[in-house]
């Protein structure tokens, strides 16, 4: 049935439709006789029929195909002026009266006349005994009607008022507009035949509930859109909205918006400034003193293989260090084979200077820890970074070329072991959400009491959060720091793919823009 | 680190002892016992009863082996270390190996001892090769600095002879093969030749282990020799050899395979390893020995370390429960490590033995007390802000690799043989897609744009990031520099599109800045400008050049910006 509601959120064009289709009773009516009596635009019609069909108001009753002839551009300017054969039969008649001779080469250098025209003329009207062809190729007109060239004059006059049903002409003239109609391989033609589709359209019994609804209406004039005029002359008092059907799908729309993974990268780093941490920020390229001398990993460590590191290729060795720096690193030789200063008995090699300079792509973020304690940092102090780093991995779905690591030092006075449980429970309830966590012990050159962190994340169970431990004295020392340091790291790309519903560590970087921008990230 | 099989049978008769009861382990008592050895249970399989166990720390190689976890395990349950009295006996050795000159150009030191009454199993043998195999290959560095041996012992007549010797002048029938050939050819056909010949590079002279009747035992650190060095499940004497290029090493090594072996029921015979000259522990050196020596750690240092009043007896039992020799006073501990052992560089070490022994779990976390301010890098703030206004002028952001292939960052952007054209390249490239660094940003975003052609238009993309700009002046010979890129890529896409973005973020950051024509690869001429900030240029702007488009396989018209936020953070 037919309510209120329905009618409201019809359109003008709608309404129109409907109206007209009552004018006549309830017969089919054609769609070329609708536009008429709806006086609406063939786009305007079909957009509400479409609609009326959508709303089940309108039902159609039945489908025909009929061929339509039309005139093609060549066809307009062969009415204005004359078709091929008509030219050639005049041609030739005027020859022919005035004794002159004219021949088939001579007519293909009249102006506007194609050689494939003038051969297809002169074919048909020979054929049609309108003209011979005498001795030297010369036309010769036998004042013999020709009922192509009228045919075809009668029907320019005839199409180009507009285009015309083909079945409308008899069997004769039909079969003319079938020969110069364009086809592919022929689009050089005067007509042009077309299939129409002609539907027919009859009212459902909601769409009559719906026009007698609105017959009894005396609408007011209905608007689809508030208009700065409207809003001026204070007229949209007067006017009526048309209401929209609202539960249509939107269209989409290509929106700006932050990464999924940057989004948790930051939310990270707001979280560790909350807790009082400072960023610092290192290079990509680093030499091996800053990425694994200062840190008391020995020059044989297994870690510091051609197949660990990236090396660069030019130039292979940073040049001549600062003084400062070059302090520091026979501070940190010293200590790698004797321990130096630092109260230890050091690892008990030759170190290499030369080795020490050669330049490589930051593997570990603690690199740039190693700087920030040379650098004089604050005590206390609390520092991260988030820095990208390179292994010289085989890139699978664990493993990237480059990826983020989180981590950072916490200098002071109170720093002890206990100090760092609190400051890793810290991270297991703000990072991760977790209540339950454990500590395991753990190895790292760099660190004496090492820690490894384990959480129960809410959704994840228990997981490995970070690694962490107080920083041995041999890395702290020579660096000039004589307080005790945390050095701690979070692993938080596990986190991260759940958050983002990816299971492949190379999605993190994935250049499909699709994927990106329909990710939502669950932090 | 190392991966190793250990079985549960085997374990549970190593946590025994010799002789005691045995009792079932299950896999969750042997999960709670692994902290104590920084081990992590990588797998196991109930029908094998093969536990699959990775243990992290580098510097106790004692612990790689299934008699080492055990050990460590049933220290903790007895409450000290059961003592091997093959380290403290004072009796002189009847046996000997003597060492011949020269070698200490070549491979110097030596270590040995015979095991009898042990026969040796099927699992003990697995045990003892993996045991020699991960110490060889990570401790020893690849048999660089440590190798092993193992012989019958039945063959051998005493004293065993170290030597030098011209590779082509001896030889004998390796392990793995059934003809004899020299020591020279073992290098240029044996397996071990072609992996491990490479240590023994430029020496005409190899090292060789021969008994007193000259029959060969091996070919150090090589390949043993095939009669005397095959050990076989029932051979009930053995003789080992430990050599390498670090005394103490060698030696811990030989103490480690001692303890392991009497572990299993072996009774060990020491050896006296004779040198031709003095080494740092003299001209005859007994082997199997400790190589370490008591240390005084002043009880406060423990306590500071672990942020806690401890007691010494408490800190005394806790060392011992772990392996050490500990004598307490009131404020100091005289400590010394079990012979198996050699990793304190530091008293710290010895705190965190403490710990372990005690349980990380015991100890209750505080809060660090001082207060810090947080914040963020002046750059970090700057690109923050930069990317935000990106945001709301309805670009998505993307990240990228920062290393990416030579093709990609130059050649598909026109730039073979310009100056744009230089980048940060590694030396030992795995695979050419990640052969270089990143020059600029604009490639990162083509490179999603090109597998985008199917995403819903328009696409507008940026990314603010890090990239390495080749530079003479600095020290490493690159900087590294964050800079920012957007890219709009649809029908209309154009220059005042992009000009407008720029001017957008210039204006909210508050810099002046000017564009000047640019002639760039990249872009199409008369369509790009370098955009100036006080006479100094940080980024340029244009229309891409449609055979960049080409390259990249893009289908609409692109522009896009790029700018230096490194510059701007500097100077802003």
């Amino acid at each position: 049935m037919a309510n209120p509601s329905l009618i409201d959120s019809l359109h003008p064009l709608e309404i129109k439709v409907l109206v007209a289709m009552t004018r006549d009773g309830t017969r089919a009516v054609p769609t070329e006789e609708l536009g008429r009596l709806a006086e609406l635009e063939p786009s305007q019609l079909s957009m509400a029929i479409e609609w009326l069909l959508a709303k089940s108001l309108l039902r159609m009753e039945s489908e025909s195909v009929t061929p339509f002839v039309s005139l093609t551009e060549v066809g307009e300017r062969y009415f204005d002026t004359a078709a091929p054969v008509e030219r050639v039969l005049s041609i030739a008649r005027e020859a022919t009266t005035h004794g002159r001779r004219v021949t088939i080469q001579d007519l293909q250098h009249i102006e506007g006349l194609e050689p494939t025209d003038v051969s297809g003329a002169v074919g048909c009207l020979k054929k049609e005994g309108a003209i011979l062809i005498v001795q030297g190729g010369c036309l010769e007109a036998t004042g013999r009607p020709s009922p192509t060239a009228e045919a075809i004059r009668s029907l320019l006059r005839e199409v180009h008022g507009g285009p015309r049903e083909l079945d409308a002409f008899p069997e004769p003239l039909r079969r003319v507009i079938q020969q110069h109609a364009v086809r592919r391989g022929n689009p050089k033609e005067p007509f042009r035949v077309d299939e129409r589709v002609t539907r027919a359209f009859v009212l459902t019994a909601e769409g009559q509930a719906a026009a007698q609804l609105l017959a009894g209406q005396t609408a007011p004039e209905e608007v689809s859109q508030l208009t700065p005029e409207l809003l001026k002359d204070g007229a949209w008092r007067t006017k009526r909205f048309r209401k929209y059907t609202i539960n249509l799908p939107p269209p989409r729309m290509a929106l700006g918006k932050r990464h999924p993974y940057r989004e948790f990268l930051d939310s990270v780093k707001h979280k560790l400034i909350r807790m009082g941490f400072q960023e610092m920020r290192g290079e990509l390229v680093e030499t091996e003193f800053w990425n694994m001398d200062a840190l008391f990993m020995p020059q044989f460590h297994p870690a510091r293989d051609i197949h660990d590191v990236y090396f660069v290729k030019e130039p292979t060795h940073a040049r001549s260090q600062a003084s400062e720096e070059a302090g520091l690193q026979s501070r940190v030789a010293e200590t790698h084979e004797s321990g130096g200063r630092t109260g230890s008995t050091g690892w008990r090699y030759r170190f290499d200077i030369e080795r020490s300079n050669r330049l490589v792509l930051r593997s570990q973020g603690t690199a740039v820890s190693a700087r920030t304690l040379a650098s004089n940092p604050a005590i206390p102090g609390k520092y991260f970074s988030i820095a990208r780093c390179f292994r010289y991995d085989q890139v699978d779905a664990t493993h990237a070329t480059d990826f983020f690591q989180i981590e950072g030092i916490v200098l002071g006075r109170d720093i002890n072991f206990r100090t760092l449980l609190g400051l890793l429970h810290l991270f297991a309830g703000e990072v991760a959400q977790a209540k339950e966590i454990r500590f395991l012990p753990a190895y790292f050159p760099f660190t004496e009491p090492s820690v490894e962190l384990h959480v129960r994340h809410p959704r994840l169970g228990w997981m490995e959060l970070g690694g962490a431990g107080l920083f041995r004295p041999e890395v702290t020392i020579p660096l000039g720091v004589t307080v005790p340091v945390i050095a701690w790291g979070l692993g938080l790309d596990r986190m991260a793919m759940v958050a983002l519903g990816i299971h492949d560590i190379r999605d993190l970087f994935t250049d499909d823009l699709e994927k990106i921008r329909t990710t939502r990230g669950r932090f | 680190m190392p991966t190793i099989s250990i079985f549960k049978d085997d374990f549970e008769r190593l946590l025994a002892g010799n002789g005691g009861p045995r009792t079932p382990v299950t896999v969750e008592q042997l999960d709670a016992w692994l902290p104590l050895v920084k081990g992590e249970l990588k797998g196991h399989n109930p029908a094998t009863g093969e536990w699959r166990i990775e243990l992290q720390d580098s510097n106790r190689p004692d612990l790689w082996c299934c008699e080492g976890i055990a050990r460590q395990v049933r220290i903790k349950r007895e409450g000290r270390l059961a003592p091997y009295p093959f380290f403290a006996s004072k009796r002189r050795p009847t046996k000997r190996v003597l060492v011949g000159r020269g070698l200490e150009r070549v491979r110097p030191y030596v270590a040995a001892c015979l095991a009898t009454g042990y026969r040796v199993t099927g699992e003990g043998l697995a045990q003892l090769i993996q045991t020699q195999e991960k110490l060889a290959d990570i401790y020893g560095r690849k048999r660089r600095t440590v190798s092993i041996g193992l012989y019958r012992l039945a063959s051998i007549e005493f004293p065993v002879h170290y030597d030098l010797v011209k590779p082509q002048d001896v030889g004998f029938a390796p392990l793995g093969l059934d003809t004899s050939m020299t020591l020279a050819e073992m290098l240029l056909v044996h397996p071990k030749g072609l992996e491990y010949g490479p240590i023994l590079a430029g020496c005409d002279q190899v090292p060789f282990l021969r008994d007193a009747v000259g029959r060969p035992l091996s070919f150090p650190p090589i390949i043993n020799s095939r009669e005397v060095g095959e050990v076989q499940v029932g051979d009930e004497d053995l003789f080992v050899e430990v050599t390498g290029s670090n005394l103490t090493m060698v030696m811990l090594t030989l103490n480690i395979f001692a303890a392991n072996l009497a572990d299993r029921g072996a009774m060990i015979e020491p050896v006296e390893v004779v040198y031709p000259h003095k080494t740092e522990r003299g001209k005859a050196v007994r082997t199997p020995s400790a190589v370490g020596r008591p240390r005084a750690i002043p009880l406060s240092t423990i306590e500071e370390a672990l942020g806690e009043r401890l007691h010494p007896a408490d800190v005394g039992r806790f060392l011992k429960a772990y392996g050490y020799a500990v004598a307490a006073s009131k404020n100091t501990l005289t400590v010394k490590l079990p012979p198996y052992r050699d990793d304190v560089m530091h008293p710290v070490d010895v705190v965190e033995d403490v710990a372990i022994c005690r349980g990380y779990g015991s100890f209750t976390p505080i809060m660090p007390s001082q207060f810090t301010v947080g914040g963020l890098s002046q750059l970090e703030q700057v690109a923050d802000r930069l990317r935000e206004l990106m945001v709301g002028m309805g670009f998505q952001e993307v990240i990228s690799n920062i290393m990416g292939s030579r093709q990609d960052m130059c050649d598909a952007m026109r730039l073979e043989g310009t100056d744009w054209a230089k980048v940060v390249e590694v030396a030992n490239v795995m695979s050419q897609s990640y052969a270089c660094l990143r020059q600029w940003i604009l490639p990162s975003l083509l490179r999603v744009e090109a597998a985008s052609s199917r995403a819903f238009y328009p696409h507008r993309i940026f990314e603010a990031g890090e990239v390495a700009i080749p530079n003479n002046a600095s020290p490493t010979g690159s900087c590294t520099v964050v800079r920012i890129a957007a890219l709009s890529a649809h029908a209309g896409a154009n220059f005042s599109e992009v000009h407008s973005l720029v001017d957008v973020l210039m204006y909210y950051i508050e810099r002046e800045y000017t564009l000047e024509a640019l002639e760039h690869p990249s872009f199409l001429v008369g369509r790009a400008g370098r955009v100036l900030c006080d006479g100094k240029e940080i980024g340029f702007i244009g229309e891409l050049h449609p055979e960049v488009l080409e390259r990249w396989q893009i289908g609409v018209p692109v522009s896009a910006f790029e700018l230096d936020v490194t510059c701007l953070a500097i100077s802003g």
